[in-house]
């Protein structure tokens, strides 16, 4: 189950940079500032994401918190068409510049989903290094599924979901997706790992 | 590592292209350059004295990217046929165009060509890629003057941003083959429109069906927003012109067929491609009711550069 929320959080940071590209067009165009302010923006999420997602994952990790990390984006993402617009048109209208211009209008649409989404590796590993002793791999694993899962977004994307549906029923059905696959965590319990007594199961370490 | 996709993601800006005309094999290579946003190259063909521009050309195939073009004896003369059919759009407006709007600049041919015969109008040209100005005037012959300037700067945010409004907007920006997905949407010609004076005219380069899969989304696309158009058919090219007059909806045929002699006796210009006036073109073809309308949520036409055409 973790290593699906783990494959689908990469894949849907991607999805959602690519279709962010799209976003930004109408008011900011595409040239090499727009793609820089994305990507950047992304990076800066993500960045944060990890750092925050560590620190929470410390605090007496659940699978709930889990779920409400990924409950949130998903939130976002269902959201997004009834504010996305109205940001996007309110900056262009402030009239910053070429490169301030996309910049802030990246930071309100796609920041604190992709600090969220960023958040999920961390927490993950964790969550699966309390069950498991072999922190190593498990953590390698978890890199390699979410790198993945970023690919898969990238190119199920670009080669194909913006060829046959909107851009915003797009990201509307991926906040479906986050939401339903956070259900599941509400109901799993963690198994900690039996021969290490330090570890108590709900992930307290001492 | 996530850096590595993210610059995959960049890369998909760069798209390689094919050309708009039959035109080549050129011989040899006076430019090579990787800008900001295409591979540019400029090319000779010594035989035929042409020289073109190209963007992302591929090398194999001699139908490659071409974007521009010039005779190396003769600068002033146009070489492409859709440039030459751009200008019939000077039969469909009963004035003297005063401002004017180029979107994409290419090898410069086309705003030099209009400044030629009308020195007193004023010309804006947008260009995203400002090497391709660069280009344009070292090996184009094309120099901005005081009444035609070129701005560096995104096509739909100029024409957003921009307190004027234009007799002729001539619409002309690819990136290889490829229009830039936010210059074929129905929002995009809505801003269009608003920057047009009352009985202003669009004049858009298409590609044509065999190259282009998106053709009759973008037919209906300008369709909906132009109630009054014309489509001329390139004889020798892949090329569609699309011409949208505003407004005058008493523009009769017979009307601008006098209006193109006028224009051709009193300043000289070639308007004789009024002929690849296709009058019924989409009215005879079924096809525009199948497909979407290109809007700024759905526009794929840059995406799918590599599917085969049936």
């Amino acid at each position: 189950m973790i290593y699906v929320i783990v494959f689908l959080g990469g894949a849907m940071v991607m999805s959602f940079e690519i279709l962010g590209s799209r976003i930004l067009a109408p008011n900011f165009g595409s040239s090499v500032f727009v793609w820089g302010s994305l990507i950047s923006v992304f990076l800066a999420g993500l960045s944060a994401g990890y750092y925050w997602g560590g620190r929470f994952a410390d605090i007496r990790p659940s699978l709930r918190k889990l779920a409400l990390i990924i409950i949130i984006p998903g939130f976002f993402f269902i959201t997004f068409p009834l504010y996305s617009t109205r940001i996007s048109d309110w900056v262009f209208t402030l009239d910053l510049g070429i490169r301030m211009g996309p910049l802030l209008v990246s930071m309100f649409l796609f920041f604190i989903p992709s600090v969220f989404l960023g958040a999920v590796s961390p927490y993950t590993a964790k969550l699966m290094i309390i069950s498991l002793h072999t922190s190593g791999s498990t953590i390698g694993t978890l890199y390699a599924l979410s790198t993945f899962g970023s690919i898969i977004g990238t190119l199920l994307t670009s080669f194909y979901l913006i060829t046959i549906a909107g851009v915003k029923s797009i990201i509307m059905v991926e906040g479906i997706i986050l939401i339903i696959i956070s259900l599941p965590l509400f109901y799993l319990k963690l198994q900690p790992f039996s021969e290490d007594t330090g570890r108590l199961e709900g992930g307290t370490v001492s | 590592m996530r850096a590595f996709i993210v610059f995959l993601a960049f890369q998909m800006v760069m798209i390689p292209g094919w050309v708009s005309a039959s035109h080549g094999p050129s011989d040899h290579v006076l430019f090579e350059k990787n800008s900001l946003y295409q591979f540019i190259s400029v090319e000779e063909n010594s035989d035929k004295r042409e020289r073109y521009i190209l963007f992302n050309n591929s090398g194999a195939d001699q139908d490659r990217g071409i974007q521009g073009g010039i005779y190396i004896d003769d600068p002033e003369t146009l070489l492409f046929e859709y440039t030459r059919m751009s200008f019939v759009s000077l039969a469909f407006i009963d004035r003297e165009p005063e401002d004017v709007l180029f979107v994409g600049l290419g090898a410069g041919a086309m705003p030099k060509y209009f400044y030629k015969y009308y020195r007193d109008a004023n010309i804006d040209i947008v260009e995203l890629d400002p090497d391709v100005l660069e280009v344009a005037e070292e090996y184009f012959y094309f120099s901005e003057k005081e009444n035609m300037k070129v701005h560096i700067m995104d096509g739909r945010v100029f024409i957003k941003r921009t307190p004027k409004k234009y007799d002729m907007i001539f619409l002309d920006a690819y990136r290889g083959d490829q229009i830039p997905f936010h210059l074929t949407t129905r929002e995009f010609l809505k801003e269009v429109k608003k920057k047009l004076k009352k009985g202003g005219v669009v004049i858009s380069n298409i590609t044509a069906e065999s190259k282009n899969q998106y053709f009759w989304s973008m037919i209906k696309t300008y369709w909906k927003e132009f109630p009054l158009r014309s489509i001329f058919r390139g004889e020798n090219s892949r090329n569609f012109i699309f011409v949208a007059p505003m407004g005058n909806p008493g523009l009769k045929a017979s009307v601008i067929l006098t209006q193109a002699e006028n224009v051709q006796a009193s300043k000289g210009i070639d308007l004789s491609q009024i002929t690849t006036w296709s009058w019924d073109y989409q009215k005879n073809n079924s096809k525009i009711y199948r497909v979407r309308t290109l809007t700024d949520d759905y526009a794929p036409v840059n995406l799918l550069q590599y599917k085969k055409m049936k």
